[in-house]
């Protein structure tokens, strides 16, 4: 973190030389060899403090930079609910506009905002399992242990495109249960309190889902 | 990145939009002098303004909000608008 970052937001513009060249926040050649200061920090804490400051041009920059990003973290988690992708993204960027004064440069801007934007999936996660009660049993067939480690295919990146494409043909909760759990390596405990379920109902869902999965990844 | 993890340039339209009317609501945007004077380029709109005679308030106004650069941006996914200083022409992906 640059020296004493925290708190520099709204004053950061006076503090440092603060050049727009080609829509790119640079700063100038002082500040970056500031001992303990993260050029890119500072380029981040600028663009923020433009931004407070309402300057539209620095908010164009503010999207154009990090837009890409947080589309793409929400789509890969929102699978296969593509159509609340836009929503939740422009959800993302408005509640950042919300805290953006609470943005002290102890982390990238880019890690501040995938911050936000994972609140905003677990939101929809959550409002998902909370109505999970409601799935039809039928749909659920349990296999003889096929055994299919799936800590271990998140991790491996040449299964993860198959993963994702089982993902997308599940049922929307056992989708959002899997995802909550094995992607975003949330426990049992934390999804029943964030759901307001038992974390045995949470477990049983989470049994339902991996015996879909594994049903369609064997098949 | 792949066309997939690209947001699209409408996407990145309505985000904008959507701001700088939050932002106008909560108070007055920074005046387009202020604005030209951090080295940023004002659209050929803006500019008009920028150099009128006319009171701080006009030059704190969203104009984006009645272009028509706007309209297309929001709407059209690589919208032809290719003015200089325009958000929605950065916004295109191409």
């Amino acid at each position: 973190m640059c020296a004493g970052a925290a708190g520099l937001a709204n004053t950061i513009s006076g503090l440092i030389g603060k050049h727009h060249t080609g829509y790119r926040w640079t700063v100038d050649s002082t500040h970056e060899t500031m001992p303990g200061c993260d050029p890119s920090v500072a380029a981040d804490l600028a663009l923020v403090t433009a931004v407070l400051q309402r300057d539209r041009k620095a908010t164009a920059e503010f999207v154009e930079s990090y837009a890409d990003a947080i589309y793409a973290f929400v789509r890969r988690r929102l699978t296969p609910r593509y159509d609340l992708v836009d929503d939740v993204v422009q959800d993302v960027f408005l509640a950042a506009w919300e805290s953006l004064s609470k943005f002290r440069g102890t982390s990238p801007l880019k890690a501040w905002l995938l911050g936000i934007a994972r609140h905003k999936v677990e939101d929809h996660y959550r409002k998902l399992l909370r109505a999970a009660d409601q799935l039809d049993t039928e749909v659920v067939e349990v296999l003889p242990a096929a055994k299919v480690d799936l800590e271990q295919i998140a991790d491996q990146e040449r299964t993860e495109q198959r993963a994702r494409a089982v993902l997308e043909d599940l049922p929307e909760q056992y989708s959002a249960a899997l995802q909550w759990r094995y992607w975003e390596k949330r426990s049992a405990r934390q999804m029943a309190e964030a759901t307001g379920r038992t974390e045995k109902g949470i477990e049983r869902l989470l049994s339902r889902a991996r015996d879909e999965f594994r049903r369609r990844w064997t098949e | 990145m792949s066309d997939e993890h690209r947001a699209p340039s409408r996407l990145k339209s309505r985000i904008y939009s959507a701001l700088v009317q939050r932002q106008a609501q909560d108070g007055p945007l920074l005046g387009l002098t202020e604005v030209k004077a951090h080295g940023q380029k004002l659209c050929v709109f803006e500019e008009l303004v920028q150099v009128s005679p006319v009171g701080d308030s006009l030059k704190r106004t969203n104009y984006c909000r009645v272009c028509h650069a706007r309209v297309m941006g929001e709407n059209i996914e690589d919208a032809p608008v290719y003015w200089s200083g325009c958000p929605y022409a950065q916004f295109q992906n191409r």
